[in-house]
């Protein structure tokens, strides 16, 4: 029933009954007709209120008429400057340099410091974007490209170029991919592949059994010892993949898991105290650099308490 | 407190910022129906205020109504449309604006209604500052005219509508636009 007329519709409503109320105040039979519409829908009483004031603010409107230039151009000075500093704000960023050593001619190894990010393109017509504190060598060769993730997550658009094949090692665990896109997450011996687009091969090197092949739209967890399962969830690649933007989406994750994500990416770490609030579930679309943001969003949704110390940011109970 | 004094405070308090929130809200990544939703339902609960005296600071208040109401429709429909919540520390800034510069600000909105009636289709505007500007009533206003009343009061309301619609149309000025356009990741893309 609240959906029934949308709150523009009811504005619109609001302010003929704002002029009509006016000029009919005293008549019964108009108050009457007035309640009657303020009664079908809660929202009427605001929408009104809000008519009424528009009303009375142009009456204000005659008094305050020809408001002096210079203060008011001051002001819209004062205010573009402030608005630059918003911005800026918003931006501060440890942008440390990439490290890019290379190594031999075709040989080059990139490594990325806390909390940066980085795109990469690969001179094949590859692109790799590499997220926080990773490292991995590339090795264009004539027959193949190679690449070595050493530590952390890159995912990697492959341009298409079937006599050279493109091959992830990471640990024991290999990826191969013709023409695709995918992302490699190193967590010790065990990698974490995500498909964006194409189908690659994942396999373990010196262990025997098939390949497993994993589509778009799917992810598995690929090791030493461990059955590989490719599971289908498109909707979660592209949300786990957002840190390519510099961000971090949370969709009912629990606070625990998201102060870690929060913590690969910033020397100020989150520290939750309390293992109920760090069980909760939270959603919610945040800068890889601003845990701050985040804590404060904690705070208001779920009342928690945020304590801010050098290097650390706690979240408690709230009182 | 009269609903007449709740009426001209929200006039002249609350209904001036109205621009600036539908625009915090756009820049957050709500969409126009929502922010519609979420202003409409602020009018609401301070249409069902008392009284409005515990209220220091107009602006602040409508902000801060503005996020929690953002906030129970986030948490009620667990939608990833928070993107608002990082905008929190911005909000602060937004609240901390000068109050002498609030006032020269809203004396602004107003010269600028005073363009908008001017703006006006001729008969509307017409009849619009006769019953506005002049205080004139609608009956006087149609005689004057050689109108029915009707037509005077069907005018007055398409003006306000007009009106009110340009006075409060969230700013498209792409200020958060620009703001991502400006993240350094995205700056070092290819």
């Amino acid at each position: 029933m609240r959906k029934s007329q949308s709150a523009s519709e009811i504005d619109d409503e609001a302010t003929a009954w704002a002029v009509r109320a006016e000029a009919a105040e005293g008549d019964p039979a108009r108050e009457a007709e007035l309640a009657a519409w303020l009664a079908g829908d809660p929202r009427r009483q605001g929408a009104l209120l809000r008519a009424q004031a528009a009303l009375s603010f142009l009456d204000r409107g005659r008094a305050l008429a020809g408001a002096d230039g210079p203060r008011v151009a001051a002001a819209a000075r004062r205010r573009v400057t402030r608005r630059a500093m918003l911005a800026g704000g918003g931006l501060a960023v440890a942008a440390g340099a990439a490290g890019v050593a290379i190594l031999s001619p075709e040989r080059r190894r990139y490594d990325t410091g806390l909390g940066e990010i980085r795109r990469v393109p690969l001179g094949d017509g590859s692109l790799v974007a590499i997220n926080t504190r990773s490292a991995l060598d590339v090795a264009m060769g004539q027959a193949s490209r190679r690449v070595e993730l050493r530590a952390g997550e890159a995912w990697f658009e492959v341009a298409k170029d079937p006599r050279r094949p493109f091959v992830v090692a990471t640990g024991p665990v290999r990826v191969r991919a013709v023409g695709t896109a995918f992302s490699v997450r190193r967590e010790g011996e065990d990698a974490d592949v995500l498909v964006t687009e194409g189908v690659v091969e994942t396999w373990v090197a010196g262990a025997s059994g098939a390949r497993t092949r994993v589509a778009a739209g799917s992810k598995i967890v690929v090791g030493p010892g461990r059955p590989a399962v490719s599971v289908e969830a498109p909707e979660a690649i592209e949300r786990i993949l957002s840190w390519r933007t510099g961000q971090i989406a949370l969709d009912g994750e629990s606070l625990a898991d998201a102060a870690r994500e929060f913590n690969r990416y910033n020397a100020r770490q989150i520290l939750i105290d309390d293992p109920g609030l760090a069980q909760a579930r939270f959603v919610g679309l945040f800068r890889t650099n601003d845990p701050d943001s985040f804590a404060s969003a904690v705070a208001l949704t779920m009342g928690a308490r945020v304590t801010r110390e050098p290097g650390y940011i706690r979240l408690g109970r709230g009182a | 407190m009269s609903r007449r004094e709740i009426v001209a405070w929200v006039g002249g308090q609350i209904l001036p910022h109205e621009a600036d929130v539908r625009s915090w809200l756009r820049r957050g990544g709500s969409s126009a129906e929502d922010v519609d939703d979420i202003v409409q339902e602020a009018y609401c609960r301070l249409a069902a205020l008392g009284g409005v005296a515990h209220i220091a600071n107009g602006r602040a208040y409508f902000f801060q109504t503005a996020r929690n109401i953002m906030l129970e429709r986030i948490r009620r429909s667990r939608v990833v449309r928070i993107d608002c919540v990082t905008e929190i520390d911005a909000l602060n800034i937004v609240d901390s604006e000068p109050s002498p510069e609030r006032i020269v600000a809203s004396r602004r909105e107003l010269a600028r209604v005073q363009e908008l009636i001017e703006g006006l289709p001729e008969r509307c505007r017409d009849i619009f500052k006769l019953r506005r500007v002049h205080g004139m009533p609608q009956r006087d206003i149609a005689r004057l005219l050689g109108v029915s009343e009707n037509v005077v009061e069907m005018q007055t309301m398409r003006g306000l509508r007009l009106i009110l619609r340009a006075l409060t149309q969230a700013r498209e000025d792409g200020r958060g636009d620009r703001v991502h356009e400006e993240e350094p990741v995205r700056k070092r893309d290819r």
